[in-house]
């Protein structure tokens, strides 16, 4: 059992890990070499499509807006951004993708549709439900945990909740 | 019926005018039976360059999964009609 979460704990870990040198080497030899792999993500998270509010790209990315100001600033300079304010009210600042950053976004998700399709290839129908279910668990469960984190206004308590839940599970399985 | 067929041409036109400036050959040397991944010369980029441009040409949304249907010129001027019509 421990070998397993051992095992299991590694793995999620370098999965991560390569997924993203993976993006980010395809990104150095690829047409975006000026963009880096925080960049192509908040072009992701702006979108091919609609304009989209400072405030709203900011919440998806979880960082402040005074930091998205940043980026997008760079972005713009670089011809990915277009960048203007709402003709109704001035206050409100909408963003969205010029040509080129729609492409490098685009480009993006190919690169991970692709990676998809390797993993899926060598497998049955059934054998890919299984596959698709198993990591949509692990995705719901990683995710309620940053939840509980980004609800809680003490990190401090929510750690703890976790340390005493932690205690409870090993005591269980003891 | 006439006028379905008009559109219909008009939109293959335009279709292939985009896909000709892509992929910077003549207009007349690409005909609506060609396939994507075998007949037409698109590197990846290329193919999105062309997506994109039909995509602001009649403010439509062609999502990957929907292009993974198309294998021809038709089916493109098939779906982007379709969308125009919606």
């Amino acid at each position: 059992m421990q070998d397993e979460e051992e095992q299991l704990s590694q793995a999620l870990v370098r999965i991560f890990e390569n997924v993203v040198l993976t993006e980010e080497k395809s990104l150095q030899a690829g047409y975006f070499k000026d963009l880096s792999i925080a960049e192509m993500h908040t072009l992701t998270a702006i979108g091919p499509y609609d304009a989209r509010t400072m405030t709203k790209t900011a919440e998806d990315l979880g960082i402040t807006t005074g930091t998205l100001t940043v980026a997008i600033d760079r972005l713009v300079k670089k011809g990915y951004v277009h960048r203007e304010r709402d003709k109704k009210d001035k206050r409100i600042v909408r963003i969205s993708l010029t040509h080129n950053g729609k492409l490098a976004c685009r480009m993006n998700s190919k690169f991970h549709r692709v990676l998809a399709k390797h993993i899926l290839a060598g497998y049955d129908d059934d054998d890919r439900k299984h596959i698709l279910n198993l990591v949509d668990e692990v995705d719901k469960y990683v995710e309620q945990q940053l939840r509980r984190y980004d609800s809680s206004d003490n990190v401090r308590a929510t750690a703890s909740q976790v340390a005493k839940d932690t205690t409870k599970e090993n005591k269980k399985d003891g | 019926m006439a006028d379905q067929e008009n559109l219909r041409e008009k939109v293959k036109s335009e279709v292939i005018r985009i896909m000709s400036e892509t992929l910077e050959m003549p207009a007349e040397e690409i005909t609506s039976d060609l396939e994507f991944n075998t007949d037409l010369p698109f590197d990846s980029l290329q193919l999105y360059e062309f997506v994109i441009d039909v995509e602001e040409t009649y403010n439509i949304r062609l999502p990957d999964e929907l292009l993974d249907e198309v294998k021809t010129v038709d089916d493109m001027v098939d779906v982007v009609i379709k969308l125009t019509s919606k």
